[in-house]
């Protein structure tokens, strides 16, 4: 069956995740996020998270450490050390590509 | 539907160890990681890596998929036999470890909503999982606001208590001003709740597509745009497509290739809009023709002009 309602979304940035929609949509429990932002390894220097509230950037770092702590029972350091690396790997191929050089 | 060999795809054996699994998918993952690899559908093989290792490292469900997999063979068709789970009692949903809402139809059939025996009236109420997609959209979709069709698969429990898949297409209104990497959040379109839970929210991730004519750094957008060596020389009034719409664009004159010029608040629109950086690109007209020639050995002639004196070269 197909249906075609069409919706409109929030958009996630700036302050619009809880601390409870964050650890839900990585499927963890509010602990998990909770330990991981009192150890400095996620939404570190974010600017709200002091009134708990999280950004597109802090969802995304954080499914990406989920799946790293998962996928290869990684020590929560070690997901924060891949997921920093990945980050940075990422900008440096915006950067790039900013500069009409590609990635490849 | 397909009846996925989950001991095919880690490329294990029917009896491999809990521990030979776990390493096999350890090497998979690390090849097919969505944020490293190369390899054509990384995100795809990714997915069905983290299915295979659900059921398999489960022995609850590896022991009830194996029963099953006793009458099946990779990608053949397949329709789950009525009680095909009898007999067994998953714990819980049992699937903490993973996104459900992200695994396959073929997965939901069996497993959805903690298979059969986690709709067997338990009486919990639970809320469903959040599910999240990539959309990809025009870089002028930031710049105007879209409408964009995105099709989901979504296991539901019919009118005899089966679990099926049901795909619908969802058209979602992309708001003007997304970001690369940015979510918009659908409340209540994730996977339905469990007990008469509320259904869980879908994410979608925004991704430009890539455009050879333009390059996006957070809201700044650059493009280059090609020039004539006069205008280039003499400074003009050019008109140049921009994601936004055509500009009017002055080059300055003396201008060479590289000159940067920035369009303050032209970039993604925004809070803080961002900038618009054209870098001119000065092409030369070709020597094919008589006149051409004959102009070229004017400027030979009539310049004194040695770009490599200047260099030092």
């Amino acid at each position: 069956m197909t249906q075609q309602p069409v919706v409109s979304g929030e958009v996630i940035d700036e302050a619009t995740l809880t601390l409870e929609d964050l650890a839900r949509a990585c499927s963890v429990d509010t602990d998990w996020v909770v330990e991981r932002i009192e150890s400095g390894l996620l939404a570190d220097g974010s600017p709200y998270v002091a009134s708990w509230r999280f950004t597109s950037r802090d969802l995304t770092r954080a499914r990406r450490m989920s799946q790293l702590e998962r996928g290869f029972e990684a020590a929560p350091e070690l997901a924060a050390l891949a997921a920093d690396l990945i980050e940075e790997n990422h900008r440096l191929k915006d950067r790039l590509r900013a500069a009409g050089l590609g990635d490849d | 539907m397909e009846f996925k060999d989950y001991y095919q795809l880690l490329g294990v054996s029917k009896n491999a160890t809990a521990e030979e699994i776990k390493k096999a998918y350890r090497k998979l993952a690390r090849k097919y990681h969505p944020d490293v690899s190369k390899e054509p559908e990384a995100d795809q093989r990714m997915q069905e890596l983290n299915e295979a290792k659900a059921v398999l490292s489960d022995p609850e469900k590896r022991l009830a998929y194996d029963q099953l997999a006793k009458r099946y063979q990779s990608g053949q068709d397949f329709q789950p036999p009525p009680d095909w789970d009898a007999g067994f009692e998953f714990s819980g949903r049992g699937f903490e470890e993973a996104d459900l809402g992200e695994f396959s139809d073929f997965f939901a059939n069996l497993f959805g909503q903690g298979g059969r025996s986690g709709r067997a009236g338990r009486g919990h109420r639970m809320r469903g999982e959040d599910r999240h997609a990539k959309v990809f959209i025009d870089l002028a979709d930031a710049f105007h606001g879209a409408t964009r069709a995105i099709t989901l698969h979504v296991p539901q429990v019919d009118a005899q208590g089966r679990v099926v898949s049901r795909e619908y297409t969802l058209s979602v209104r992309i708001p003007k001003g997304v970001k690369e990497g940015q979510h918009i959040r659908l409340t209540g379109q994730g996977s339905p709740g469990v007990g008469g839970g509320p259904a869980g929210d879908l994410y979608l991730e925004i991704h430009f597509t890539p455009d050879p004519r333009y390059r996006v750094e957070r809201r700044d957008v650059y493009q280059t745009v090609p020039v004539t060596p006069w205008e280039a020389a003499l400074g003009a009034s050019i008109e140049t497509p921009t994601p936004s719409g055509a500009v009017k664009l002055k080059v300055p004159p003396g201008s060479q290739t590289g000159r940067r010029l920035r369009l303050k608040g032209r970039g993604i629109p925004g809070p803080e809009p961002g900038d618009l950086y054209v870098e001119l690109e000065v092409v030369l007209p070709p020597a094919d023709t008589d006149k051409a020639r004959e102009l070229y050995r004017t400027m030979a002639q009539e310049l004194a002009f040695d770009p490599r004196q200047r260099r030092g070269g």
